[in-house]
């Protein structure tokens, strides 16, 4: 029987979720009214087929008078047994799922908390190979862990909406991994935030003419903090990721250092991460090669093992950065390509949508010479263009510089995995800062973050002013 | 149970199996052969013929038995459709058993042209009358659509096919069950399928009917039975259980059965005051389909679970629910044509299934609407 007593709205909830509207223009929504982590009210709304309404008010019912971590465990299996739907409308009844599922997170946006637990650890799930083994391995620890994902972006524009990190196929599956262990899952919807930080900054440094790096952005200024926040409000005691990266101590003060896999270290991305986060974080990946953990997860026949792996700007969708920076508004004129002497060897299609080092999509030669981007004029709207050996820069200034420990003699990483280039952090004349490189560093352009290590650990870091 | 699905099949009327039953004993004989019960089974046979010729308005040797309703509808249209590739018009309306067949037509090159329909259901005659000249090869329009109950104009569609001289087939599986069939008004070659199944009888008997009969090519090949049209050895039992049927919805006792079921079904629609597809149109007696605002699938589910058996007027096919092409024909947004729900009356219906479906729509009715709006 399809119980419609919890047919409805809470009056004033504390958390709100919806789903729907694809396809079968089926529409879910769940509201909750809670008394501090128990679902004391839960209400749902459907305008929906036979099966999605059954499967509403079955979540409904049984989500109603248990805990929030309680509800986060249900999910579609649990669904299509206990409101006995037959797997042909999984996909309907999956959109009731998300529906609660997003009324759960709304609730932890909102505020809500949950009693702490020393054994409690909360695992940032991305949906890929990394944070599955971080869970699994949680698991078998005997902690009592919680999977988060953070839904960040969802361009439906993009060629392959699917590819963006947190797009709905990744939270379900990071989802269904946490489920199919019995462990709770809860997905906070950050859009509105992670555009107002990560993406407009992103776009905003492209139609400058600059070469944001959104990921260290990212992590550095909005994801970190988000996990950080989440994980207290859940009572976790720490929370883990996937990164390929170590925390490692000196002189007292905690720094993000290099991950063991030289192929994989993702250090460089955690370079603006605030120091005093990692007393709660472990990157429990630090220590391990990317090979051996995707081996371990075949062996464990984990989902996740087969999912494709990850290495672009999660919000590009599978697309070019033209077309992606043309739907965000920002304008493509073609202009000149000049070489260092003014003679215009070509035209290019936008200048905002190159990179100093850039090789491929200039279409210009001279004779058998490889040239590259040199510089990007965003004002005269003109790619100065050079051979390689012109890429190269011994002095780079930096603006916005955040130091963790005060070393000067570093070695300076200008993007991820690029081979670090030893130098010396040292003030210019205005009272601003610059590194001083004892060999070229190529391809080295103002908006990108430098990380400056010290021994493998992050011990400052900035951004190229020009 | 409370059955209220009766144009999807109608519950077996026992008379109609007290006829069947010897057929399916000992009155076994092939009706080809020449030895008594061969001789019992032929007489049996064509006794049934002579009942369905009578009650449907058409000579015995314009009686076709076909194994339903499907298969008379693709009799009429494949037996009429040969040769070089011509042109059919058949209504928006049509069942897909005639929809289909000129679809599979379509694809060996035939022209279909699709003759539409009016907001109140009924088929547009004018459009109709634009629609086919002399030279088409067939039209088919149906006599009252299964998921409205309108009733089509067929006296006037008739007269319109004749005066071309083009064939017309009639799809009366639906119309049979509620309303008069006579074959012998209509001018000019005319076939009507019609199926037990939904008059009280059992499934996987019809027949195809009407003097169109005698000019259709055969469309399956075997020992000549049924004038070389569907051969195979004859369904006896079938037979006499289809001129069962058919004496009971077409014999004198229907017309005031029908008038019972069609009061009930009006004081239904009055008591739930919701809006009807074609309610303005005649239709057949115990039909009508309710739009009802909500997801018609849901409602369906909710009433099964309360004991009470209706139908869904579109399907949700691979988690996409397509409106009915009828509904969409009509002008029926698809948010609405998504909400129909058919509730079909039949002989058997009584006050106390009214009033049980009235009951249990007043239960459920404002918990479903809340859910919906909640939704929104």
């Amino acid at each position: 029987m399809i119980d419609l007593s919890r047919a409805g709205t809470v009056a004033r909830p504390d958390g709100e979720g919806r789903a729907g509207g694809g396809r079968c223009d089926d529409r879910v929504r769940f509201t909750l009214g809670l008394d501090g982590e128990v679902l004391r009210q839960v209400r749902f709304g459907a305008d929906a087929c036979a099966a999605t309404t059954a499967a509403a008010a079955w979540l409904a019912a049984r989500a109603e008078g248990g805990t929030l971590l309680d509800a986060a465990r249900l999910g579609l299996a649990d669904v299509l047994a206990g409101a006995r739907i037959e797997p042909a409308a999984a996909e309907c009844a999956l959109t009731a799922v998300d529906a609660l599922h997003a009324a759960l997170g709304d609730a932890v946006a909102r505020g809500a908390r949950v009693a702490p637990s020393a054994g409690r650890s909360l695992i940032a799930m991305s949906g890929g190979v990394d944070s599955a083994m971080v869970l699994t391995e949680a698991v078998a620890e005997g902690r009592e862990p919680v999977g988060l994902t953070l839904r960040l972006w969802i361009d439906p524009e993009a060629p392959s909406p699917d590819r963006a990190c947190c797009a709905p196929s990744a939270v379900r599956s990071a989802r269904d991994l946490c489920h199919a262990s019995g462990v709770p899952h809860l997905s906070l919807d950050l859009r509105a935030d992670f555009r107002r930080t990560v993406v407009d900054s992103f776009v905003a440094g492209y139609a400058a003419g600059e070469t944001p790096n959104p990921c260290t952005t990212c992590n550095g200024a909005f994801r970190f903090d988000a996990l950080d926040a989440a994980a207290t409000r859940l009572g976790a005691s720490e929370w883990r990721t996937g990164h390929y990266a170590q925390i490692v101590e000196r002189g007292g003060t905690l720094l993000v250092a290099r991950g063991v896999d030289p192929t994989k270290d993702q250090s460089y991305m955690l370079g603006l991460v605030d120091p005093d986060l990692l007393q709660r974080v472990r990157f429990p990946l630090g220590r391990r090669l990317k090979a051996d953990v995707q081996q371990r997860a075949a062996e464990l026949e984990l989902a996740a093992a087969r999912a494709p792996e990850s290495q672009e700007v999660c919000f590009l969708g599978g697309g070019a950065l033209a077309p992606f920076l043309a739907r965000q508004g920002v304008g493509m004129e073609p202009g000149p390509i000049v070489d260092e002497d003014g003679v215009e060897l070509g035209r290019h299609r936008g200048a905002r949508a190159y990179t100093p080092g850039q090789r491929r999509g200039l279409g210009v030669s001279r004779g058998t010479e490889a040239l590259h981007v040199l510089k990007v004029d965003q004002p005269r709207n003109t790619l100065v263009v050079g051979p390689a050996g012109r890429l190269g820069r011994r002095e780079v200034p930096l603006r916005d510089l955040r130091r963790i420990l005060p070393i000067d003699t570093v070695d300076a990483c200008f993007r991820l995995r690029a081979p670090a280039v030893p130098g010396a952090l040292v003030p210019d004349r205005a009272g601003a800062w610059l590194v001083r490189l004892e060999r070229d560093a190529f391809a080295v352009a103002p908006g990108q973050v430098a990380v400056l290590y010290s021994d493998d650990a992050v011990v400052a870091a900035g951004v190229v002013a020009g | 149970m409370i059955y209220l699905d009766h144009a999807a099949t109608a519950p077996p009327d026992p008379r109609v199996l007290e006829a069947m039953l010897p057929h399916l004993g000992e009155r076994f004989g092939n009706p080809s052969e020449p030895h008594a019960a061969g001789r019992m089974a032929r007489a049996d046979l064509e006794a049934a013929r002579e009942e369905i010729a009578r009650l449907v308005g058409c000579e015995t040797a314009e009686v076709v038995l076909t194994g339903g309703g499907t298969e008379a509808d693709n009799l009429a249209v494949l037996g009429r459709a040969q040769g070089i590739p011509g042109r059919l018009v058949i209504s928006a309306l049509e069942h897909p058993a005639v929809r289909g067949t000129a679809e599979a037509l379509a694809v060996r090159g035939w022209r279909v042209e699709i003759a539409p329909v009016l907001t109140n259901g009924c088929l547009d005659l004018n459009a109709l009358d634009a629609s086919v000249r002399s030279g088409d090869a067939l039209v088919c329009v149906l006599g009252a659509s299964n998921l409205t109950g309108v009733l089509q104009p067929i006296a006037e569609v008739a007269v319109l096919c004749a005066e071309r001289g083009v064939p017309l087939h009639v799809d009366h599986v639906q119309t049979a069950s509620g309303a008069p069939i006579d074959l012998s008004s209509l001018p000019g070659v005319v076939t009507a399928a019609i199926a037990a199944h939904k008059l009280g009888g059992p499934r996987g008997v019809g027949a195809l009917v009407g003097r169109g009969i005698r000019s259709l090519a055969p469309i399956s090949f075997g020992g000549g039975q049924e004038a070389g049209l569907r051969p195979g050895t004859e369904n006896v039992a079938g037979a006499v259980a289809l001129a069962a049927a058919l004496s009971i919805r077409q014999g004198p006792d229907a017309v005031a059965e029908r008038a019972t079921r069609a009061a009930l079904r009006d004081q239904l629609e009055e008591r739930l005051g919701l809006p009807v597809a074609g309610g303005v149109a005649e239709r057949l007696p115990g039909h009508t389909l309710l739009l009802t605002g909500l997801r018609g699938d849901t409602v369906v589910r909710l009433l099964d679970e309360r004991g009470i058996a209706v139908a869904a007027g579109s399907a949700c096919a691979s988690g996409e629910t397509a409106p009915d092409a009828t509904l969409t024909a009509m002008g029926i947004a698809a948010a609405q044509a998504r909400s129909a729900v058919r509730v079909t009356l039949g002989p058997t219906t009584t006050q106390s299934d009214i009033d049980a479906f009235v009951t249990a729509w007043s239960e459920l009715e404002p918990a479903l609407r809340a859910a919906a709006e909640a939704a929104a």
